[in-house]
């Protein structure tokens, strides 16, 4: 099992997409904090003072900390789950596509182990990415924008219903859980891909098949016409990563989303050992 | 063998763990309508009608249905929204059976009218400018003994968060020289669009504008029907009383989601509060 860890290890730092999701990051970051500058700016300046009386939208509102917050929300709806996608979906069908997954399997290893290898790798480059991603905004943060106290408010972000503040060395602990309740919940998507990766022999299938059940889940969970059925989309289940944000975590409420997620995960693990067991590998 | 073992083995951890660590259902608010010497019990309710309808201000056939549910809850005051005007006031006023006075406050640059509804026989009724509309406050008292206190009708307006924030900054300027005298309470319907539960919407300035809006008012007074819910169609909860911070107790607090007649697309939400 560690022979299979290390030489998984050794293919996922030698893939050019490893590299390429860390790149498109920082990419992101670079967008955010524009945006973020000009935004905080404007806000700030006098043309919003002008327009309303009161704001809660400071200098020191606008704070190192409250962009990486931002950053972060923002991008782990839709970009994270892409690259886990990208990099769960090619663990199997890559193999297949390239021709050397015959070959391993003649090997005595057993197609359980191998997909519980892949699998822990693809969980490594989740928690590697959302770790670099938390680090990089918080860096970033610090010397473009400065630090300050957490404060929430009511509607953006949806985090609180009553206007809330973490304090500094508290927030900064919250990006820290955040890097566990966020990889945890990106597993869902990595096991779903895993899955299809076994199901389809094309990675890119695999990848888009997964991306589009992810987006059809979400989409269709933000549209009342679907509101009864939300509960049930394992896209509702994995919001609870964000609880983590809220003043007062709520500790019950997130081990039940966070068991509820570790049932996907384990399940749709479970599917895909079985289906790879079962498959007669022609490639 | 062993993997799939421990797999199977986790499924069913995780599984039980999300079992032992779901919420208990919320158990029901107490509904106690025993009233005690210094309570206070008021009712907002918009009483106009969905977009869908060509008239979406309240219809006088709903007054009689109005009238009743006052009747029942029996209301110190009450606040109300979406009026046609001066005539409407007067019609529920006669269903009222006298048992209350009330006014509509002047119009502003719409065709519908706040309104307060009071018991005190020598309550006196106050409109209040904010932005190109107008508000109305009474002050009253909720017996001979009992201190005096100011309820406020509002109506913020329903399709631009900007002109929400820009009025509710005027009213909350308003409310907060009125409460160094007496306590004030604003009730209304808002428009505030802020659903935080399950949802993760990308930022918007509308957002931003309700959310600093709402978070203005919290910086001086209290949200007294936070866990009465929605308080319109559409999973929405539009409808706000707010009150002092130092409030001595909150009792009932209820959305009343029978009340509703014809085709109005507001509940009413009714406050009992002791101070």
């Amino acid at each position: 099992m560690f022979t299979l860890l290390k030489l998984e290890l050794e293919k996922l730092f030698r893939a050019r997409s490893f590299y390429l999701s860390f790149v498109v990051l920082i990419g992101f970051v670079v967008l955010m904090l524009w945006g973020f500058y000009t935004y905080a700016a404007r806000k700030t300046g006098g043309e919003a003072v002008e327009q309303f009386k009161y704001t809660y939208e400071s200098k020191q509102y606008f704070n190192g900390l409250t962009f990486a917050l931002y950053s972060l929300l923002f991008s782990f709806t839709l970009l994270l789950p892409i690259f886990v996608s990208m990099s769960a979906g090619s663990q199997i069908a890559g193999e297949a596509r390239t021709g050397t997954l015959r070959m391993i399997c003649t090997r005595p290893i057993s197609g359980a182990s191998l997909v519980l290898s892949k699998f822990l790798v693809t969980a490594l480059h989740a928690g590697l990415l959302l770790t670099f991603f938390i680090g990089l905004n918080l860096v970033v943060g610090l010397i473009f924008v400065g630090w300050g106290n957490l404060e929430l408010y009511p509607g953006p972000l949806n985090l609180v219903d009553v206007p809330g503040k973490i304090m500094r060395d508290d927030a900064l602990m919250r990006f820290g859980y955040a890097i566990l309740s966020g990889t945890w919940a990106l597993l869902v998507i990595a096991a779903l891909a895993l899955l299809c990766s076994v199901v389809f022999d094309s990675p890119v299938q695999a990848t888009v098949m997964t991306i589009a059940a992810y987006l059809t889940l979400y989409i269709v969970g933000r549209v009342e016409f679907f509101e009864h059925l939300r509960p049930y989309f394992f896209t509702t289940d994995m919001d609870f990563w964000r609880d983590v944000f809220k003043p007062e975590i709520p500790w019950q409420s997130l081990w039940h989303y966070a068991s509820v997620c570790g049932a996907y995960t384990a399940g749709l693990l479970l599917a895909t050992v079985v289906i790879f067991e079962r498959k007669d590998i022609v490639t | 063998m062993w993997v799939k073992l421990v797999l199977l083995l986790l499924f069913c951890l995780m599984i039980a763990g999300a079992v032992y660590f779901a919420e208990p259902s919320k158990s029901e608010e107490s509904n106690s309508t025993s009233r005690t010497q210094s309570s206070l019990r008021l009712l907002t309710w918009n009483i106009g009608y969905a977009e869908l309808e060509d008239d979406t201000r309240a219809h006088d056939k709903d007054l009689p249905a109005v009238a009743d549910v006052i009747l029942r809850e029996d209301p110190d005051a009450v606040a109300l929204q979406e009026l046609t005007g001066e005539a409407q006031l007067k019609s529920l006023l006669g269903l009222l059976r006298g048992k209350y006075r009330g006014a509509v406050a002047q119009q502003g640059s719409g065709d519908r009218f706040e309104a307060v509804l009071v018991k005190d026989a020598r309550a006196t009724f106050t409109p209040v400018a904010a932005r190109n509309r107008y508000a109305l406050a009474a002050s009253f008292r909720s017996r001979r003994d009992s201190p005096e206190v100011v309820l406020l009708s509002a109506h913020a307006d329903a399709f631009n968060a900007a002109r929400r924030r820009a009025y509710t900054e005027e009213l909350i300027d308003w409310a907060q020289q009125r409460s160094q005298s007496a306590p004030v309470f604003i009730a209304g319907d808002f428009n505030f669009e802020l659903k935080a539960a399950n949802e993760s919407n990308l930022y918007t300035d509308n957002l931003k504008h309700d959310s600093e809006s709402y978070s203005h008012i919290l910086h001086s007074f209290r949200d007294l029907g936070r866990a009465a819910g929605d308080t319109a169609i559409n999973d929405r909860r539009i409808d706000y009383i707010f009150g002092p911070t130092d409030l001595n107790r909150i009792g009932r607090v209820e959305v009343l989601r029978n009340a509703a007649v014809g085709r109005m697309d507001h509940w009413p939400l009714l406050v009992e509060v002791g101070f």
